[in-house]
């Protein structure tokens, strides 16, 4: 009891301590999300066009939906690298099983929600419980999907249900479908996270696991549950993929992993996990996503694209660190030193 | 007595029936099929998409087809180099007399197919450039030519467009080999008049339908005039082509290569809305295989050489003129089955799995 006590003040010092850092760091993503445009204006006025808004959003929410699950397992202090056999498998799963009818579409959904919630409960067992180190415990996750993958399809791609097709890929009021998927998957991970009792204890047992445990939460339970919502976020964008691109490989999961991990950073959350900035990380998708379509719409050769992306990316992280370390010694010197 | 007469006759029908068999086996054997016993394996560099699988079953099919080859094997590299030369050389430790390969590495895999030449076996690499000589390092190389590709494609987007226009080429990864000999051969016959939109070479699209439809998105935003695409890979367009429609514009003139998918989907935007929407196909050369297959059975069982050195892919679909053939569509089929291919259909899609 009485070290309960003592301990308070410091929890709320070090509440207090993140809570401005990161606070600037969600007006940093708004703030070169809207440099960006403008540069885009200025420089690539076809890349904020309607009809390449129209193209290139679906893939900016897919980034946003598995950045999400990223988040999650981030905010445990973890590293999800299954997603790539994550997210083929769901495609795989969507495209195969449904045999182009639409009849069977539903339940073709339903297998990969299921292979979703083995594949995270798995994980989680394996981190939570056996406290294997989160990136091993995910690789092998990974190739195990992949062998999913070849069970499932062989590796071949096969093409997707028209309803699916209409679904992913179609719009409501002219807006892309996928955009009002993931629109809502932030709400509901927001809502979670920040408005009831189960996600303020989640975002605890994130940011101390032991004084979370000392204060009597179920500091596993919570762990194993990131990687569980993980695989249903990461299961929910191979699904969108099916139809969006209506012929996927089976290999779609792959360029998605680097994204998941860069929208989570440039969102704010600490890769020490912690506090969750959803709405920052879906912002910062879409970010990701404009400045891919401003490489393009520039026309430069794809390597400078890719340097391009880099470059930004290695920015927006570096920008980070810089004001990290600023508030870092103002607040030792006002506080009188955190890590004294 | 009635029924061992039965019996005798079944016998009798049954022996003159086998013989039938045996004898057309016989007239049926090609001439690049010797008669020395030999075993053959197909070593894929990168075995995980359809075309590889229609390919593959094209290749079996091919060895099947000479009855001197005992023994047929095949190993998929996975998109691993270093597994591709393991499987090189394991393969050939383990005994198989003659090899062919999909070098997809490129160069990286020469030496290992060098010192199974030097190892006295038949070795053929085929469709992708690896390097190296023939008689030196491996027993023949049977590439297809991409520059043929752009060539024929090329004739074809003169005459629909013989005004000139706008073309936008996409292709695979950074840099690749086919995309570049695909340029060549579309500029020996593209003069001035017709411009280029894309970045040179190529749009860089990794065949990766996501990317395509990235790469396109933003081709379609900034520029209002497309005249015809060219793809290496048509039925990675798929997905990506409907984005014409959404911005008011009809899908322009495709010049590319078949699948299944590709020609159901020209089949199913004929309407007002894409006027301009014409498709031309070259085969998407899943028989290049069999070219190479038979050249390493010709030289492991001392057959006749077969008279074709390279690879030409035909030219396949025309949606203008139907010559050689009307856009195809098989609705019953899976999507990723290319119709061009001598595999039939049905086979191919067995190949392709579920």
């Amino acid at each position: 009891m009485n070290q309960a006590a003592t301990s308070t003040p410091d929890v709320f010092a070090q509440r207090s301590f993140f809570a401005t850092p990161l606070a600037r760091s969600f007006v940093t993503v708004v703030v070169c999300t809207l440099a960006l445009l403008v540069a885009c204006l200025i420089f690539a006025p076809s890349a904020v066009s309607w009809g390449a808004f129209s193209g290139s959003l679906p893939f900016a929410a897919i980034i946003a939906i598995v950045g999400l699950g990223q988040l999650l397992v981030v905010q445990q202090g973890g590293f999800d690298l299954s997603l790539p056999g994550a997210v083929s498998l769901a495609v795989v799963t969507a495209t195969h099983e449904a045999h182009q009818n639409n009849g069977l579409l539903f339940y073709a959904v339903f297998l990969s929600i299921g292979f979703a919630l083995a594949a995270g409960i798995a994980n989680g067992i394996l981190i939570a419980y056996f406290r294997l180190n989160a990136i091993i415990a995910t690789i092998g996750m990974n190739a195990l999907l992949y062998a999913g993958v070849f069970a499932v399809c062989g590796g071949t791609p096969s093409i997707t249900t028209t309803l699916l097709a209409d679904i992913a890929g179609g719009e409501t009021w002219r807006i892309p479908n996928a955009v009002l998927f993931a629109l809502a998957a932030l709400v509901l991970v927001s809502f979670i996270l920040k408005k009831t009792v189960v996600g303020r204890r989640f975002e605890a047992v994130g940011a101390n696991p032991f004084a979370a445990q000392a204060t009597g939460l179920r500091v596993q339970t919570h762990q194993l549950m990131a990687y569980v919502f993980a695989q249903l976020l990461y299961c929910m964008a191979g699904i969108l993929i099916a139809g969006i691109t209506r012929e996927p490989t089976a290999f779609q999961g792959d360029s998605l992993l680097l994204p998941s991990v860069a929208v989570v950073v440039l969102g704010g959350t600490s890769l020490l996990g912690g506090r969750g900035f959803p709405i920052s990380t879906v912002i910062a998708a879409f970010f990701l996503n404009q400045l891919s379509q401003f490489a393009l719409a520039i026309g430069v050769p794809y390597s400078a694209q890719t340097i391009i992306q880099a470059l930004a990316l290695g920015f927006g992280i570096s920008v980070y660190s810089i004001k990290w370390t600023v508030n870092l010694t103002k607040k030792n010197q006002t506080n009188g030193g955190l890590h004294e | 007595m009635n029924n061992k007469f039965k019996k005798l006759a079944l016998a009798a029908t049954t022996a003159v029936l086998a013989l039938g068999a045996a004898s057309m086996a016989q007239a049926d054997t090609p001439t690049w099929c010797g008669p020395k016993q030999a075993s053959l394996a197909l070593l894929d560099g990168y075995g995980g998409n359809s075309w590889r699988q229609v390919t593959t079953a094209s290749g079996k099919q091919t060895a099947s087809l000479c009855p001197s080859i005992t023994k047929y094997e095949y190993a998929d590299g996975n998109g691993d180099t270093q597994k591709s030369i393991s499987d090189i050389k394991g393969l050939a430790a383990k005994g198989i007399d003659a090899l062919v390969v999909f070098g997809d590495a490129g160069p990286a895999v020469l030496p290992a197919i060098t010192s199974v030449f030097k190892a006295g076996k038949t070795i053929v690499p085929y469709r992708v450039d690896v390097g190296g000589k023939e008689g030196e390092n491996y027993t023949k190389f049977i590439g297809s030519s991409f520059v043929n590709d752009g060539e024929t494609w090329g004739k074809w987007i003169k005459g629909v467009l013989p005004k000139g226009g706008n073309v936008l080429f996409l292709s695979g990864p950074a840099g690749n080999s086919q995309g570049l000999d695909e340029l060549k051969g579309l500029k020996n016959i593209l003069g001035a008049e017709y411009k280029f939109l894309n970045a040179e070479p190529f749009d860089v699209t990794n065949w990766d339908p996501a990317l395509t439809q990235k790469v396109l998105t933003a081709e379609i935003a900034k520029n209002d005039k497309i005249d015809v695409i060219v793809s290496d890979f048509g039925p990675s367009l798929v997905g990506a082509l409907p984005l014409f429609n959404k911005s008011g514009r009809s899908i322009p003139a495709l010049a590319t290569s078949d699948g299944n998918s590709l020609g159901c989907f020209w089949t199913d935007n004929q309407n007002d809305q894409n006027k301009d929407f014409k498709l031309f196909t070259v085969a998407t050369g899943n028989d290049n295989v069999r070219l190479a297959v038979e050249w390493a059975v010709a030289k492991v069982t001392g057959g006749k050489d077969p008279e074709e050195n390279i690879f030409k892919a035909p030219a396949f679909e025309d949606s203008v003129s139907g010559k050689p053939n009307a856009v195809q569509c098989k609705k019953d089929l899976p999507g990723a089955i290319y119709l061009s291919s001598e595999l039939p259909a049905a086979d191919q899609a067995k190949a392709v799995g579920k």
